[in-house]
This record gives structure tokens, sequence and C-alpha cells, in this order.
């Protein structure tokens, strides 16, 4: 039958079965743009932090975080957007790139949406800072 | 008539087209991954499901075995192996897919947790499944996700 057992705790076992997110910072003017990539969830998460804290390291005007190239989005990156925006605004204009069934939907679901500035694109959210 | 709240037992009709199980799994943040990763080429390996339906599904089992990796062993006191498990039944008769994820300790919330930027987790399970339960007790939480319509 169509059943598998799959050795879940055997370290053999792809390591491409792992999530992986990858994130680079962009600038364009005085706004800083983290463009992140992959899967952001509870293993992740950590590290989109590192690399938002690392932008506003460099003091931008404003922060655009653009999960354009995330294929995943847990409550884990959820949690990161919300601390962001806490600790950001009102000072710093905030947004955030996101369109599709595993980004912009669940955070219209959860409400996030009403928090924070969505666009579907990243000249749409770029537009609207420097509004 | 799969009994879909219990977790597997020894009588599981031999029918099934097909049924995914990760027993006895580190209940830690990579295991969580993994299992999502591998339930995801399942289901579509299996079903005929929209992008949406398919992307709801995978992201409310990730948040019940992030809860289980994240919450269920903060406590010192264990005996207890901490580990996790999702089983999923589907029932061709009713067209419906069953998840149960189940851990064998206790949700803690860390006192560090502001409450704006965490508890998502729950919601998100709520508005991206057709049922959640949610069962707690001394030995464990057992949180039991289900789809209706899920076709192969």
């Amino acid at each position: 039958m169509d059943e598998q057992r799959l050795p879940i705790n055997d370290p053999t076992v792809a390591a491409s079965k792992v999530a992986s997110c990858s994130v680079e910072q962009q600038w364009v003017g005085r706004v800083a743009v983290v463009a992140v990539s992959g899967t952001v969830d509870l293993l992740t998460a950590p590290q989109l932090e590192q690399a938002i804290r690392a932008a506003l390291d460099e003091k931008p005007a404003g922060l655009v975080i653009d999960f354009s190239d995330v294929e995943f989005l847990a409550s884990a990156g959820m949690g990161v957007l919300v601390a962001v925006h806490d600790e950001v605004t009102p000072d710093m204009r905030f947004c955030v790139v996101a369109e599709g069934p595993s980004t912009s939907r669940p955070l219209k679901l959860v409400g996030i949406a009403d928090l924070i500035k969505l666009y579907a694109t990243r000249d749409e959210a770029l537009s609207a800072l420097s509004a | 008539m799969i009994d879909s709240v219990s977790c597997a037992g020894p009588d599981w009709p031999a029918a099934d087209i097909g049924r995914f199980e990760c027993i006895g799994v580190a209940a830690e943040a990579e295991s969580a991954s993994r299992i999502r990763e591998e339930f995801a080429e399942w289901l579509q390996r299996f079903f005929d499901l929209d992008p949406i339906r398919s992307s709801d599904l995978v992201l409310a089992i990730n948040e019940a075995l992030a809860n289980a990796a994240e919450f269920a062993y903060l406590s010192a006191d264990s005996d207890r192996p901490k580990t996790m498990d999702l089983i999923a039944r589907y029932d061709a008769g009713d067209a419906r897919l069953t998840v149960t994820i189940c851990d064998h300790g206790v949700w803690r919330m860390p006192a560090a947790a502001s409450a704006r930027a965490r508890g998502r987790g729950i919601p998100l399970m709520r508005a991206l499944s057709d049922r959640v339960t949610i069962e707690t007790s001394t030995a464990g939480t057992r949180v039991c996700l289900q789809w209706d319509g899920v076709g192969p």
C-alpha cells in the first residue's frame, strides 16, 4: 500500500529536507530592503531577525521586508515582523512585500495586514514609502 | 471508517490510499521542518489540492509541530522523552484528511514572550483548517486538524 514511514531522526535523510532561508540587504536611497528567500519558520526566523537588526544598525530612513521569494512563512516569522513593527514605528516607515497563498494570505488571516502595510510588489512598497 | 481522533493503533483498515506518520521524532525546530517538507511532498503526490488549500494544510500542521517543538518541553521535569508525533490519515469515503500532532509534555509560555509578538499559531490553525481540536492532559497535548473535500 501507499504507506510511508520516514526515518526523520536518521541523519542520513537528505539535508535538503531541512528548511533554509537566505537574506540580502539592499538599499534604495536611504530605504533598506531586506530581501528574503526560501523558508521563514521556527528554525530560520532568528536569521531573519538578525538580518533586520543589521539593516537597522545602518539607520535607514525606511525599512521594507520583501517576501516576494519566500515559499513558506510560519508564525515564527510573523512574530518577527510584529516585533520589528513595534520597535521601529512610528518613527520609521516600515512595510512588507508579500503576495500569494503562502505569504500574504496567512498574514491577512491573522490580522497582521491590519497592523503592517502589505504590498504585492517591491515597486509599490518603495513608492508608498517615498510618498 | 477511520477513527479520526485516536493516534495510530493496530487496527487501521488496509485500504487507505495513503497514510503518513512520523512517530517519536525529536520535538525540535529542525525535525518540525523536515516533517513539514516530507508531508508537503506526500500531499502533492497523493492528493489533488489547489495551491491555496495545499499551502493552508502545510502551514497548519507546521504550527502544531512548532508549538510542540517550542513549548511542550520547556519545564525542567523530564523523564519523558522529548518527542512529538504526526499522524495523517485519509478517509476516501468522506474525502477527509485528518492530521493529529501529539506531544507528551506540558505547554508552557516563556515568561519573556510579549503577547503581541507571539501566539499566532493557534489562530492560524483555526483559520487554515476546517476543524481543530486541542486536547491537553497530564500525558501531553494532542492537536487534531481536519480538512474536508480532499480528493486524490
